[in-house]
């Protein structure tokens, strides 16, 4: 089953490898630089270690056959879902939010692991899917899939960690066939869901929708962090201020700059040089993910690596979107970058699975 | 295993279009960034400058006032204000516990200023407490480890080393007000401490000093990281007064119980040795935010105790007045100094009769004892003799009816009448008969007892007018450079000495000969001269008034005097608002000047009342515009 040891390189995608791992070593270098000294000192070692695990992680999930995954795919759902269930009703509060586990000093997201395990049961639904197109009772069973652990997310409440598992739902209606109708159907219900949802807002809530469009209007409030994240991007310039030299986040006037932020403090370091590097760094993965995708062996490994790739596609959208104000902030790291161990680790695991499908796309490995 | 490969198509479209579609979002995202760094990078870049950096104001100190002797007057303390950084606390209501009990101040109070603070933007601290003890510093400071938000901030605070004296030469300070900062144009924002009044107002320039400025590296939090650039202030000067701290507590002292004013001056400079304004106040107040109740008993206060009355309050100079015009009218050779006038007690013209101060008369009386017993008659044929207008110029000639130039605001220039005047601005033609009343200092005449003190300098100085002034010298604080002030003069008029002779002889006589005015008042050891002068409080609303309040229809007392007698260094002019008469209520006063100047022993009680008998003035005989009409000896 598993090859010569001097074929895993030729078998292994390195592109794919390569980027996963530049990012991260970005990341850490970058942790470092926002949190050099006073009480989050540290936190660049932690996330090595991070990154240390989330390699073995992938070592493991590539030489693991992903079709035995997609097997045992329905009950790994279930099993991510119930630390899920549990935080909802025992959860700690932690900055507000209920999506950490605690173990010793070490605090894990367990909807990190729904992702992919979501992941796994969608490429296992259309795993046996006819090409074309997409039927109803694999439309129900989709919304259904994607629709518990969001819900399960969304009721940490977050956000942000929750919208990441739509990707998952856009691939199963894209890739399993929608047609323009469906498509059209599914837009107009949405618009008036929203068009309805308004109506029932909080004032806090509608203040911050509001916000996202007019950001200097509230410049000490809600508007303060996506302001300030983008005077830090805007006034890096083509070169950048030098690393360790970004007065917005070296003075602290980016919020979270080592999580959710810390695009916008490359960015200011850097400079678009910089921008361009990361940027290019996830296209070079995401477009080679969707390479391979076409080569993957079966369907269900199309699919793996499809969800999995929109997973981060999604999340490097939206987090290079919210530095300059494109997007409302919502909580979105960048993967591999942001610091968080979790989303790190996972995230490797994650490309651990796309580079295992690719492993074995020969039928007969 | 073998598996058939099913139909791909469809997916491997799909496949491409996606491919399409990310490469598109990610051409968009650089086209963002691109907008955002390059395009607009210049206007974030400035943006940016402006949130590090901060200019951070270093306010110059104050300068001190000292007296002529460099006695100190106002000086500056440090004051302690408690500011709370919101981002720093860890439990807001326990920061306002900490701070409720160390500063002994009810919770809610408290409370009421951090819930205030709240609406300001995050980095400004909260304000909680001024003028902090240094118990109570000590006792936020004991704290600081477990409460890092409270910070205690030192600034200097003026403090008035003497509490009320001299307040109304000094001034005080107070906030600038919004006219204020708007007018001036010389960098002060709302909040700072500018001067009022008095010196502090009159030399705030010289006192402020130049601000100087840092520009400060700063976090996010407002905490400073580094410093940029630094330009120094430049510290206020020092000034030195013309005031005498001891001449000046003598009159403050004498006027304890009084209501009035009283300046002393060299007649050689205009220095001004003593200026007092009763009731006074404490300037102190206004530093330490005077309370609602504390301003409004200073604004209620019948007594006005914020009005400077020795050149706001302009009265009637009673016979003060007689010895200008008496060398007016022989200047103009309009008196034989020897030529006698009978005094039975009254007068008459045009049909009415003028009682003299003196119902049983001075009988036979020439110029010099005319003035030594002011002596109301005589008087009277003289202001017969030289008419309204004439009085008038000779008044004017001593600086009377215009201000003095005095280095302080708000200078009231008085009143000399003259029939154009009365045309003019009383709309009724001048009546002979009132020129009778201001031959003695009555009727329309008003003056300020500055005014009185420099026209007797003129008098005294052969005619030329000082300008009187506080400012002494300033003091460049670092380097100790002096800088003294250059003395103005006005030429006023060309006093011819022999006759001159005649009336210093004259107010020579009032203190020490008997039957003089003041010779109660006699001043023992020094060549001392002067007059005095009574003013009978009477208006047409006296009779309601009488009933309200009996103590305000009192005799206004006045005293103007100089020493010595030949060349002299001091003129004094005092005025006691219904004291009685001015000898008993306003010569004994420039008695303990003139002691106390020319270091002579003091008497031990304050102010030992002469045994002269006052006479009642004679009753008010006319309409006249003027607020008070005077009787006067």
């Amino acid at each position: 089953m598993i090859g010569g040891v001097a074929s895993v390189p030729r078998r292994l995608d390195l592109v794919i490898l390569g980027c996963a791992i530049s990012l991260a070593l970005l990341g850490i270098l970058f942790v470092a630089s926002t949190t050099g000294a006073g009480r989050l000192q540290g936190l660049a070692t932690r996330q090595a270690l991070w990154v240390a695990v989330g390699l073995a992680g992938l070592v493991v999930a590539v030489l693991f056959d992903y079709r035995t995954l997609l097997k045992i795919s329905f009950p790994l759902y279930c099993a991510t879902l119930l630390p899920l269930v549990y935080l909802l009703f025992f959860g700690v509060r932690i900055q507000n939010v209920k999506s950490w586990i605690r173990f010793g000093s070490f605090q894990f997201q367990p909807a990190e692991l729904a992702k992919i395990s979501t992941a796994l049961l969608v490429a296992y639904l259309f795993e046996n899917e006819d090409d074309g197109k997409l039927r109803i009772s694999a439309f129900v069973k989709l919304g259904a899939i994607v629709a518990v652990p969001f819900l399960l997310v969304f009721l940490q409440p977050d956000l942000g960690l929750a919208l990441t598992m739509l990707p998952l739902l856009a691939v199963g209606l894209f890739f399993g066939g929608l047609p323009v109708r469906g498509w059209i159907a599914i837009i107009l219900v949405v618009a008036v869901c929203a068009g309805g949802a308004w109506f029932f807002l909080k004032d806090y809530q509608k203040q911050r929708i509001s916000t996202f469009f007019n950001p200097d209007q509230d410049v000490l409030k809600s508007g303060y962090q996506v302001r300030q994240s983008k005077i830090a991007v805007g006034s890096g310039g083509f070169t950048g201020k030098g690393f360790r030299s970004g007065t917005q986040s070296q003075l602290r006037f980016l919020p979270v700059q080592h999580t959710d932020f810390i695009f916008a403090v490359i960015a200011e370091e850097w400079g678009f040089l910089g921008v361009i590097l990361i940027l290019g760094l996830f296209a070079t993965l995401v477009l080679r993910s969707l390479t391979l995708a076409g080569v993957a062996r079966d369907r269900g490994g199309v699919f793996l690596i499809l969800g999995l790739a929109a997973v981060i596609f999604f999340s490097v959208m939206v987090n290079a979107s919210m530095m300059i104000g494109l997007l409302p902030t919502t909580g979105i790291p960048l993967p591999l970058v942001s610091y968080g161990g979790s989303s790190v680790a996972t995230t490797f695991l994650s490309i651990g699975l796309i580079l295992g499908v690719h492993y074995r796309r020969f039928a007969n490995a | 295993m073998l598996r058939v490969r099913e139909n791909r198509q469809g997916l491997n479209r799909r496949i491409e279009v996606a491919r399409v579609l990310v490469g598109v979002v990610f051409a968009v995202l650089a086209i963002a960034y691109w907008y955002t760094q390059i395009v607009r990078g210049d206007y974030y870049f400035t943006l940016s400058e402006s949130n590090r950096i901060r200019s951070v104001r270093i306010n110059a100190p104050r300068g001190y006032v000292l007296d002529r002797n460099g006695a100190m007057l106002v000086d500056n303390e440090p004051a302690y204000t408690l500011h709370l950084y919101r981002r720093e606390a860890k439990n807001l209501a326990s920061s306002i516990d900490l701070a409720s009990a160390v500063l002994k101040l009810p919770r809610d109070q408290v409370k009421a200023r951090v819930d205030r603070g709240l609406r300001d933007p995050e980095f400004l601290p909260i304000t909680i407490a001024e003028n902090l003890g240094i118990e109570e510093v000590a006792g936020i400071e004991a704290h600081a480890p477990e409460h890092p938000e409270f910070a205690i901030i030192v600034s200097q605070r003026r403090l008035y080393t003497h509490g009320a004296s001299a307040a109304h030469a000094l001034g005080y300070l107070s906030e600038a007000s919004l006219d204020q900062v708007k007018a001036t144009d010389s960098g002060y924002r709302l909040g700072d401490w500018i001067g009022q009044k008095g010196i502090e107002g009159a030399y705030e320039r010289l006192l402020a000093g130049v601000n100087g400025e840092r520009r400060v590296i700063v976090d996010s939090h407002g905490r400073e990281m580094a410093e940029e650039r630094r330009l120094e202030a430049r510290p206020g000067q020092n000034l030195f007064v013309t005031l005498d701290l001891g001449l000046q507590q003598i009159a403050e002292e004498y006027f304890r119980d009084k209501v009035g004013s009283a300046v002393a001056l060299d007649p050689r400079t205009g220095e001004i040795l003593a200026l007092v304004s009763s009731p006074s106040y404490d300037p102190n107040w206004f530093t330490r935010r005077v309370s609602a109740k504390e301003w409004n008993s200073l604004l209620t206060d019948g007594d006005h105790p914020l009005q400077n009355r020795a050149i706001q309050n302009a009265f009637s100079p009673g016979s003060v007045f007689k010895v200008f015009v008496a060398y007016g009218a022989l200047a103009q050779g309009l008196v034989d100094p020897n030529a006698t006038v009978f005094c039975p007690g009254h007068a008459t013209y045009y049909g009415r009769t003028f009682n003299c101060h003196k119902k049983g008369g001075h009988g036979t009386v020439n110029l010099r004892n005319a003035i030594k017993m002011s002596c109301d008659v005589y008087f009277y044929a003289l202001g017969h003799r030289l008419g309204v207008d004439r009085i008038g110029e000779i008044a004017k000639s001593f600086g009377f009816g215009s201000p003095t130039g005095v280095d302080l605001p708000y200078e009231k220039s008085g009143l000399v009448p003259s029939e154009e005047w009365a045309i003019q601005k009383r709309h009724a033609r001048w009546y002979p008969s009132e020129t009778i009343s201001v031959a003695i200092g009555q009727g329309p005449v008003l003056v300020t007892p500055l005014q009185v003190a420099r026209a007797l300098s003129a008098l005294v100085e052969d005619g030329r007018l000082p300008t009187p002034h506080l400012f002494y010298a300033s003091q460049e604080p670092r380097s100790g450079k002096r800088l003294r002030y250059t003395s103005e003069t006005h030429e006023g008029i060309v006093l011819d000495p022999a006759k001159l002779a005649i009336v210093k002889d004259g107010m020579w006589a009032v203190l020490n000969e008997p039957g003089g005015t003041a010779f109660g008042s006699h001043v023992p050891g020094v060549e001392a001269a002067g007059k005095t002068g009574t003013v009978q409080v009477i208006g047409r609303e006296s009779t309601v008034k009488a009933g309200a309040d009996k103590k305000k229809l009192g005799n206004h007392g006045w005293f103007a005097g100089f020493a010595p007698r030949d060349s002299p260094e001091i003129v004094v002019s005092v005025f006691v608002e219904n004291g009685g008469h001015g000898n008993l209520s306003a010569a004994p006063l420039a008695k303990l000047l003139f002691l106390k100047y020319f270091g002579k022993p003091m008497p031990e009680p304050p102010a030992p009342r002469p045994q002269q008998r006052a006479e009642k003035p004679e009753p008010p005989h006319f309409l006249t515009a003027a607020r008070n009409e005077a009787g006067g000896r």
